[in-house]
């Protein structure tokens, strides 16, 4: 056909090619204020439109080779998926007060439905996602989504956090080889070892927040023994004492969680997607700095915080642009030609549901 | 030639990529207008890629700036970064340019408007919307759902915690003749009310009301008042007033509403900011539940008037209280109830407010 000689994904060379952000704070500024207000004027039902304009702000600035992906879910989609999660939310919340148990009971039937609303969600995401006129698709099953999503946490909650790294392996499994693009198919394979490796420093960061608090107690040892003696008589000073050190407790421990889950989030992605091929010899690689990262977060969130919300489209365009770029792929041989595969989108329900859940990892 | 390339150039809409359906193969081209069909032209050469009518196109909203979409009825897509190109034929062809959201989007000196009418906007939905919401549900709420509600909690409660009370029937038969007088002044009258005596255990001293009318009072708070009854129907006269004021589905209702506002703004506060809002909605909730407190010792103060009882007798509970239990805390944000001798001080000044009122009718 006509079509040979035309481009296309480039051919084998030894340069990676990493993405790019080609947005800006100030022109999302609008986007992102309009988004805010047009929902508080229709009483939240623009939210759904608004997610669509976001999501096609970012994914379409989010830029490979010179061409921007899309996102191509419609506000509608979106707006009956958010309906069905809040109508849930209400049902469940009134049972709990009502009949109690039957509230109960719902909440373990979710749980139960929850491998499917993942599979779904993480389904229809990549389903509305394109990239060069092609989309992505999921083609995971409940079975996977029971492992990486119910077993994983919960082994890991019930460990303290030890096993955390053999769930991530499992959830990065189950998101990386079930991932196509068109016909064509992603893999990975992250090793427990180097995902341990990430889990270490975190582990050490809790643990420094932990001495520290240790310290403190150590330091009031004589003013907590008196209080378990004789909790009445306790001056005011040392009340106010008290709180204050309560406080710095409770500032230390948000700190070394946050920092902690922060660096670990950004090591395992480095390590997830740096054993990811694309179509079996195409590598893609994450060389995010795991403190540079954290501290990009952070700061954007005292920043945000400062400005009463108004610098977050600034805040949000940076974290972005910092992930794009250390993001990239290599073509080991010529991609060629990739196909299309016809599918219907699906229903946005799963995909909303685990935006309330705070489930949180980009295409 | 060089006539025919101006000719063509002055048709041009934009230049772009072309995909063919389905593929991701492009081709450099240029898309053009030539009597009212639209044409995909590769660049150079200028072999037709596609053709399609004006109305059977679909052009992707303008966002920002990222690349425009023209896809075409076979499936095939033409792209574009000129997004001021494609603006501008939409308009020559007498189609919407641009969505009026785009238009507001833009970055103008008049976003500043938009930020303060949001900042507006949102103290006014929160102060007033919100509050009207949870009105407008607990009025559409039908009285069986409290009912339920009610008789599940009792069944609970009465395994778990209370067991049947101690108290002689004859000091029962007192202190429900003295709580029918109140009960009856109350708009649900006394029908709307039952009172429940049980022995505490856990619960301790305390009474507490069901959002049906079901009154639960326990035999340490009858031995804590020591005889006081009028003291007791004061107590009680707090709880008919959360009863009448439908504290608990308000308090349901609210959460909902709190939950979904933080589900809507989610995406656009980043998750950070969403789990302080959610940390700040609970204690918001608290001092909801601290002004419903306030609200009922106001109900209780008014009801015990007018039935001819000491107004102010639920203060001489929170007398006792800081006496036997040393409840010296002045409220925080953190405490559900308002901290003791704030409380008091609020019932008494009350109290002579209302006595004022009715000397003064």
């Amino acid at each position: 056909m006509a079509l040979t000689d035309t481009a296309t994904l480039p051919a084998a060379s030894e340069d990676w090619h990493r993405l790019s952000f080609t947005g800006s704070g100030r022109e999302y500024f609008g986007i992102w204020i309009v988004n805010i207000l047009l929902t508080i004027v229709t009483v939240g039902i623009y939210s759904a439109w608004a997610k669509v304009r976001r999501n096609r702000y970012f994914y379409g600035n989010s830029v490979l080779l010179g061409r921007g992906f899309e996102y191509h879910a419609k506000g509608k989609q979106i707006f009956i998926g958010r309906l069905i999660v809040f109508a849930y939310l209400v049902i469940y919340n009134v049972l709990l007060t009502v009949v109690p148990l039957v509230g109960i009971a719902l909440a373990v039937l979710i749980l139960f439905f929850i491998p499917w609303l993942v599979m779904r969600g993480l389904r229809f995401n990549a389903r509305v996602t394109s990239y060069r006129n092609v989309r992505f698709n999921f083609v995971g099953g409940v079975g996977g989504a029971f492992l990486a999503f119910l077993v994983g946490p919960v082994l890991a909650a019930l460990t303290l956090g030890i096993l955390a790294p053999l769930a991530s392996r499992w959830m990065y499994r189950y998101i990386g080889n079930n991932m196509r693009y068109g016909t064509k198919a992603f893999t990975t394979d992250p090793g427990l070892g180097a995902i341990y490796k990430n889990w270490l420093l975190s582990a050490l960061i809790i643990l420094l927040g932990l001495l520290i608090i240790g310290f403190l107690v150590f330091l009031n040892m004589s003013l907590i023994f008196s209080l378990i003696d004789k909790p009445q008589s306790l001056p005011p000073e040392l009340q106010a004492a008290m709180v204050t050190m309560g406080v710095i407790g409770y500032l230390v421990i948000l700190v070394s969680f946050g920092i902690a889950a922060l660096v670990y989030r950004a090591g395992v992605r480095n390590v997830a997607w740096s054993s990811t091929l694309f179509d079996g010899r195409h590598p893609l690689k994450s060389d995010l700095p795991r403190f540079g990262y954290a501290w990009v977060a952070v700061s954007n969130l005292i920043v945000t915080l400062l400005t009463l919300g108004l610098m977050r489209p600034w805040a949000a365009v940076r974290l972005a642009r910092y992930v794009n770029t250390h993001t990239a792929v290599r073509f080991s041989g010529n991609v060629g030609e990739v196909f299309a595969v016809s599918e219907q989108d699906g229903s946005a329900v799963g995909a909303e549901f685990m935006a309330y859940e705070g489930f949180d990892f980009g295409f | 030639m060089k006539a025919s390339i101006l000719a063509s150039d002055n048709r041009t809409i934009a230049e772009g990529e072309w995909h063919p359906a389905h593929s991701s193969l492009s081709v450099v081209a240029r898309l053009v207008e030539d009597a009212g069909a639209l044409v995909v032209e590769r660049v150079p050469g200028g072999d037709r890629l596609a053709t399609g009518e004006l109305a059977s196109v679909e052009v992707s909203p303008r966002v920002g700036s990222i690349p425009r979409r023209v896809n075409f009825a076979d499936g095939s897509l033409f792209e574009t970064t000129d997004n001021d190109a494609i603006d501008r034929w939409l308009l020559r062809s007498g189609r919407r340019s641009t969505s009026l959201v785009h238009r507001l989007e833009r970055f103008h000196p008049r976003l500043v408007v938009l930020v303060v009418a949001t900042f507006l906007l949102g103290s006014l939905v929160y102060r007033y919307a919100l509050p009207v919401l949870v009105e407008v549900a607990v009025a559409v709420t039908p009285p069986v759902v409290p009912k339920i509600m009610s008789v599940s909690t009792m069944e609970t409660m009465d395994r778990t915690m209370l067991s049947p009370s101690q108290l002689n029937a004859g000091k029962q038969r007192e202190i429900s003749e003295d709580f029918a007088r109140i009960a009856a002044l109350s708009p649900r009258g006394t029908a709307g009310y039952s009172l429940n005596f049980r022995a505490g255990g856990a619960v301790g001293p305390n009474a507490f009301a069901l959002p049906d009318g079901t009154l639960v009072l326990t035999d340490e708070l009858v031995e804590l008042a020591a005889g006081d009854d009028e003291m007791i129907i004061g107590v009680l006269a707090h709880e008919i007033g959360h009863v009448e004021l439908e504290h608990s589905l308000r308090q349901v209702y609210r959460a909902a509403g709190m939950a979904g506002l933080i589900m809507m703004l989610a995406g656009d506060v980043g998750s950070g900011i969403e789990d302080l809002l959610v940390q700040g909605g609970g204690l918001l909730a608290l001092s909801h539940s601290r002004t419903a407190e306030a609200a009922a010792d106001r109900h209780s103060v008014e009801l015990m008037s007018k039935a001819g009882f000491d107004a102010t007798a639920i203060a001489r509970f929170f007398e006792l209280l800081e006496q036997k239990l040393g409840d010296r805390s002045d409220t925080s944000m953190l405490s559900t109830h308002p901290g003791t001798p704030e409380r008091k001080k609020a019932i008494l000044d009350y109290a002579a407010e209302v006595q004022a009122k009715q000397q003064a009718d």
